[in-house]
């Protein structure tokens, strides 16, 4: 640890062993007293501040105060106090620091005093780390510059990048004037033109020059020149002979290439990108490199996008073909992973070429070059994990004749005769997979008129691959996906062969099968994503028999393979889905989210739990501590973590990395989720919530402003659809994703809602003027209504708002905003009784009462499903299940219903409060109003609660999701849709397999139900 | 289906296919951070075409700290792989071996005498990777490991510290024959 980081500092050496010895215990009585003496006696003004120092370790808020008034005048006399000075200073003001000491105006500017004073000191360096460390960029640029200047062609180069990369930071940061971000950021770019010339023009450069000689320096100039340069600028430097792209990757420096091909790519910059990455390649194949150091796929899809984009592609596309062939030729010697990187791009590059070079006659459409090489490619690679996500886009990507082809003729060939039945089966899974991506192809369809043989059609398309009426994706088709994939699914089964082939296997292909089978049943369900305008309640969308069938299935299957991912994360969102949160949980758990990575994980589970499933909170452990304190550790410094560990090795792009990093995590939506969420469920069970949300330390920077970023990492589901569609998980998620938009909603209604719970502190003792507080109570009052009630109509009225949203939240914030303004029409009307009150608040609260009313009615508590054409099973009539999955929704309405009621709660205490008489008279008549419909609202969310919860208590319940799944024992069963059933029941083992499951699902809704039990309605 | 690239501190949010299997330890920030910082270009990684990391390995070049210097355990100037991970569906392709090398590359580069690392000696896997690449044991720590990977009822695990010799060490002094018989305490490693 550095000397000043706040562990109590050592006196100057010259004191005496007897004030040493009381400072190091902390008997600052006697420090006080000691040092009040020796300043007496010497008349040094360092045992002023060693006195001041230890009174403000006493209790006392004078004895602080004189802390704070010495620092001030140390500042603003010009004159430079010694270093032990400062660094006692320092100490004794860590915890003031970022409150009532701001590090860049007190702190920061006498380190940087110090160090312009004596720059050649090794004391200067500690100065710039604890600048840094304050992230004080001005003084930590100011003392940079000053080392610059003193070690100026010394062989430590980093005194002259320091100075650079901070001169940079700064210019990009708010912490720098308006007026001078212009200066410094010209002055970055110009120090570092100036060494980029010395490089290019030095026969040689030694360590002492002030050119640019590292990969990590010459990284930071293309970084800033990126930033603050033009592009004209990058571009001509890029070809340079000494500092361009190609040189340095010479000499094994990659990093420049990929970073200023992204550039380039977003310039549209095709031919120098064709050019580039021509260089770069023909490199490896010259043995400047190593051979296939380049051979990245994401190279060679850059080079093949971009010849098909030059003027004359047909010949660039040529040359790519070429190039690519001389690496084919080698790959002998590659390993896998190049081997493989080789078939893609050569996969890519056909895909690239115009169809007329392809297929000049039009002949044999089907047996095109593509399905060839996708043939060619899969010969090789079916068995591997991966094949199906790397041919994924391309078939997606072939006509309909071509698919036809593929599936019906190439596919059935690829294994060889001698082919093992594993290999086979592996086949086969793949296979299913292909025919599932096949569904959510477009190109599958084809229109038909909407009126046949006299007959109006409810289906626009008819399906390619079955002939019949269709709409995206094929019921028909899917269906019999489902009954193929179960067949192969039992085969393997029941082959004692196969099943011990499986563990040498890449992949258990039963996993593949269940996965198409469950997304199959899903899709087949009616699932759609959870959109804002998706209609409110599962169960309108979704057959119940065929959705829990998916659930069932793939439930059984994680048993078989519980170590796997994708299954398990695409169950946790099913269970969420479906009202089982506890279970969700359990499933959930041993993923182990847990440090780093649950930023950008945790909203797969957390997001919305609160509203889903308080009870969760209730365990024995905090259910989101992990989470909290993840951030309150990693955020607890101003600075980037690590950031000087960087800057010691001269690592400068990391710290521009490093810097914007921590600056997004900062705004990270997850963690405006995990501050939101705990509170929503400590406030369910009245608990005590600790400090305001907008004074939470880990809110501090952020206001209407600041955009916050979702980082959710959807990279674990499993994908089998293509790009025409929604990816999975945005059928899975309980409505849409974290965004900007959501999280500021959720900040400024926790604030509203702190505002309405504020009570002044039980030790505070009004002054004698009790009227003066109250009046400015009541000012801070208003002026926070306005700005929450400006802030929230503007969020709201973001077009992109809408979509972010359900409709149960979009009711919710929009009726805070309308109270927030009705608020403040009610508090400032004056209460002179002859006036009548402006007719704002009525239309207002109007306004709250129907949105309230329509908030209620589009959601009924215990919906009745109607019977849908088409849809033979809805669930038995008012089934209390039907409510479960809704419990968000109830969540919203319960909140929504007591926020009306505490905000009128909140005027009519005031009026209580007011020794003067109170508020206006009509405006006491409308809050009445609110409040009794408040109280009204959530009378009915308990009553629905109670009922969901009775109906749960009833026996017979394990039958009735088991009816559910499989149909009544003794119903009739019509043909294909329960071939379907059968299908499903073989795998899982029928009525009997599926009962522990069903038991725990029960189990679950009723741990859930009985947590909602619990939550206070008041 | 894969790139190599330097590390950046946004991958952390692409860490799933490699971190939710339970082989792979997830760490503070700080401490990827403290790599990403003081050794940024042996922190590498592997992505797929939708930029997640299917493989990454991290390392450092250092001596042991000075303190140690006539320790019979002190450790002259090398580098050390500090994680190697691939993600379950990239096994197999080499991913693990061409990481590794780009590390030895570097250490060659910067003079070090070997690498090394410490895998857990139930880790067969991964024990066979490492062998296969030059690698042998050098020494065993004894509980080095807090608890057991595979078996609940230990306590503890030990670790071998496995090397390969980098072109340095011309005479091999760095290595030996027989290290499973080398046995240390935890508290000899820093
Ligand atoms: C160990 C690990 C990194 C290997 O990564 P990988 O990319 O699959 O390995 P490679 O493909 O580069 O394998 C190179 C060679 O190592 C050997 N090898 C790798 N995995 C092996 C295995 N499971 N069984 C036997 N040998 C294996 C082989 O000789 C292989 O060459 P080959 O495929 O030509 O036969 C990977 O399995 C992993 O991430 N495991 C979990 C994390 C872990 O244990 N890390 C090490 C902690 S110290």
């Amino acid at each position: 640890m550095s000397p000043y980081s706040y562990g109590r500092p050592a006196l100057k050496g010259s004191v005496d062993v007897q004030l040493q010895t009381a400072f190091s215990d902390g008997n600052w009585q006697t420090v006080v007293r000691l040092a009040a003496k020796r300043a007496a006696t010497l008349k040094d003004p360092y045992y002023e501040a060693v006195k001041i120092c230890a009174e403000s370790q006493l209790d006392g808020t004078a004895k602080k105060c004189g802390l704070l008034v010495a620092v001030d005048e140390l500042i603003k006399n010009k004159k430079t106090p010694d270093i032990d000075t400062i660094e006692l200073y320092e100490w004794a003001c860590r915890d003031f620091l970022g409150y009532e000491v701001e590090y860049a105006d007190t702190l920061g500017p006498l380190r940087a005093r110090w160090a312009k004073a004596y720059p050649g000191s090794s004391l200067a360096l500690q100065c710039l780390q604890a600048c840094l460390e304050n992230w004080d960029l001005v003084s930590a640029q100011q003392i940079s510059t000053s080392l610059d200047k003193t070690y100026a062609n010394t062989a430590d180069r980093r005194y002259m990048f320091w100075n650079i990369t901070l001169t940079f930071l700064l210019s990009i940061s708010p912490q720098c004037t308006n007026a001078s971000r212009k200066v410094y950021s010209m002055l970055a770019v110009r120090q570092l033109e100036r060494a980029a010339d010395l490089t290019e023009n030095a026969a040689k450069l030694e360590s002492t020059d002030r050119g640019l000689l590292t990969e990590e320096e010459i990284c930071l100039y293309y970084r800033v020149l990126l930033s603050h340069g033009t592009k004209e600028e990058f571009i001509s430097r890029l070809k340079s002979p000494k500092l361009g792209a190609t040189s340095q990757l010479k000499a094994g420096r990659k990093v420049l290439l990929c970073e200023s091909l992204d550039a380039l790519q977003t310039w549209g910059e095709w031919d120098l990108i064709y050019n580039l990455c021509r260089e770069a390649l023909t490199l490896g194949l010259e043995g400047a490199t190593t051979p296939f150091f380049l051979c990245d796929l994401q190279l060679w899809r850059k080079f093949a996008s971009a010849a098909s984009k030059v003027t004359d592609s047909e010949s660039a596309l040529g040359e790519v073909q070429a190039l690519l062939k001389r690496y084919i030729d080698i790959k002998d010697k590659a390993s896998e992973m190049y081997k493989k990187n080789l078939s893609l791009a050569l996969l890519e590059t056909t895909f690239r070429l115009p169809a007329a070079t392809l297929n000049p006659n039009h002949d044999n459409a089907g047996l095109s070059p593509r399905v060839v090489q996708i043939g060619l490619f899969l010969d090789q690679y079916f068995e591997r994990l991966s094949a199906f996500d790397d041919v994924k886009s391309y078939v997606a990507e072939l006509g309909f004749e071509e698919v036809k082809t593929l599936m019906e003729t190439v596919l059935p060939k690829i294994p060889d005769e001698n082919a093992d039945k594993g290999r086979q089966t592996v086949l086969k899974a793949l296979e299913c997979k292909l025919r599932y991506l096949l569904s959510t192809c477009p190109q599958t369809l084809s229109p038909q008129p909407s009126v046949v043989d006299g007959q109006i059609q409810d289906k626009a398309f008819q399906c390619r691959l079955c002939n019949n009426p269709a709409s995206l994706p094929c019921e028909t088709c899917l269906k019999k996906l489902v009954v193929d994939a179960a067949n192969t699914y039992r085969q393997i089964a029941g082959d004692k062969e196969l099943l011990g082939s499986i563990p040498r296997m890449d992949k258990d292909p039963r996993l593949d099968l269940a996965l198409v089978m469950g997304t199959s049943l899903l899709k087949l369900s009616g699932l759609r994503p959870r959109s804002s305008e998706a209609s409110q309640s599962l169960w309108q969308d979704v057959e119940p028999g065929l959705f829990l069938q998916a659930v069932l299935l793939l439930d059984t299957q994680l048993k078989e393979t519980p170590g796997d991912t994708e299954l398990r994360l695409l169950l946790v969102q099913l269970y969420l889905l479906l009202g089982c949160a506890s279970y969700a949980h359990q499933l959930w758990t041993p993923l182990d989210v847990k440090r780093t990575i649950q930023d950008s994980l945790s909203p797969l589970f957390f997001d919305r739990i609160s509203t889903l499933s308080p009870g969760l909170f209730q365990g024995t452990r905090p259910l989101m501590e992990p989470l909290r304190s993840f951030y309150s550790h990693t955020l607890s410094d101003k600075s980037p973590v690590r950031i000087w560990d960087a800057f010691s090795a001269g690592s400068y792009t990391s710290i521009l990395d490093m810097t914007e990093f921590d600056g997004k995590l900062r705004r990270s939506c997850t963690l405006m989720m995990t501050l939101v969420e705990e509170r929503r469920a400590i406030r369910c069970y009245g608990g005590k919530i600790d400090c305001e949300i907008e004074d939470h330390p880990l809110t501090e920077n952020i206001n209407d402003e600041t955009t916050l970023v979702d980082k959710t990492d959807y990279g674990p589901f499993p994908n089998l659809e293509s790009l025409h569609g929604p990816p999975i998980h945005e059928y899975l998620r309980l409505g849409p994703g974290l965004s900007n938009e959501r999280s500021h909603l959720a900040f400024l209604s926790e604030q509203y809602l702190d505002l309405l719970a504020y009570k002044p502190p039980k030790d505070y003792k009004p002054s004698r003027n009790t009227n003066d507080v109250a009046l400015r109570d009541r000012e801070y009052t208003l002026e926070t209504l306005s700005r929450l009630s400006n802030s929230l109509t503007d969020f709201l009225h973001h077009p992109s708002t809408p979509s972010r949203l359900t409709a149960g939240e979009t009711s919710y914030y929009t009726i805070l905003s309308l109270l927030a303004a009705a608020l403040l029409v009610a508090l400032s009307t004056p209460r002179s009784s002859s006036d009548p009150v402006p007719q704002t608040l009525s239309s207002l609260t109007q306004s709250i009462k129907s949105a309230f009313a329509s908030l209620q009615t589009t959601t009924p508590l215990i919906p009745t499903p109607q019977k849908e054409e088409g849809k033979k099973k809805p669930l038995p009539e008012a089934s209390c299940i039907a409510t479960l999955p809704e419990m968000p929704t109830l969540a919203c309405i319960r909140a929504t219903a007591l926020a009306i009621r505490h905000s009128a709660g909140f005027v009519l205490a005031l009026d209580e409060q007011d020794r003067k008489g109170g508020l206006h008279r009509d405006v006491l008549a409308q809050m009445k109003v609110l409040h009794e419909l408040g109280g009204k609202g959530v009378g009915e969310v308990k009553a629905a609660v109670q009922t969901v919860k009775a109906g749960l208590g009833e026996a017979g319940w394990l039958d009735r999701v088991l009816d559910l799944v499989f149909g009544e024992e003794e119903e009739e069963e019509t043909e294909e849709g329960d071939e379907v059933t059968r299908a499903v029941e073989e795998v899982v083992g029928g009525r009997a397999g599926a009962e522990e499951w069903a038991g725990r699902v029960v189990e679950s809704w009723r741990e859930g139900v009985k947590g909602w039990g619990m939550v206070r309605m008041e | 289906m894969a790139n190599f690239r330097r590390f950046r501190p946004d991958d952390l949010n692409k860490l799933s296919k490699c971190n939710l299997d339970p082989f792979t330890e997830t760490y503070e920030l700080s401490f990827y951070l403290q790599y990403y910082a003081k050794w940024p270009s042996l922190f590498q990684v592997a992505e797929d075409q939708h930029g997640n990391i299917i493989g990454y390995i991290m390392g450092k070049l250092e001596s042991s700290p000075d303190v140690y210097r006539f320790s019979e355990h002190y450790l002259p100037w090398h580098a050390h792989i500090t994680a190697v991970t691939v993600a379950p569906e990239a096994r197999r392709l080499g991913i693990g071996k061409l990481l590794t090398e780009q590390l030895e590359v570097a250490a060659d580069a910067n003079d070090a005498w070997f690498v090394d690392l410490f895998v857990r000696v139930s880790n067969h896997k991964a024990i066979t990777f490492y062998k296969n690449m030059g690698y042998s044991v050098f020494r065993v720590v004894k509980d080095y490991y807090g608890e057991h990977s595979t078996d609940p009822t230990l306590l503890s695990e030990d670790a071998y510290d496995m090397r390969k010799p980098m072109k340095r060490d011309v005479k091999k002094e760095h290595v030996r024959e027989d290290g499973e018989k080398h046995e240390v305490d935890p508290s000899d490693v820093w």
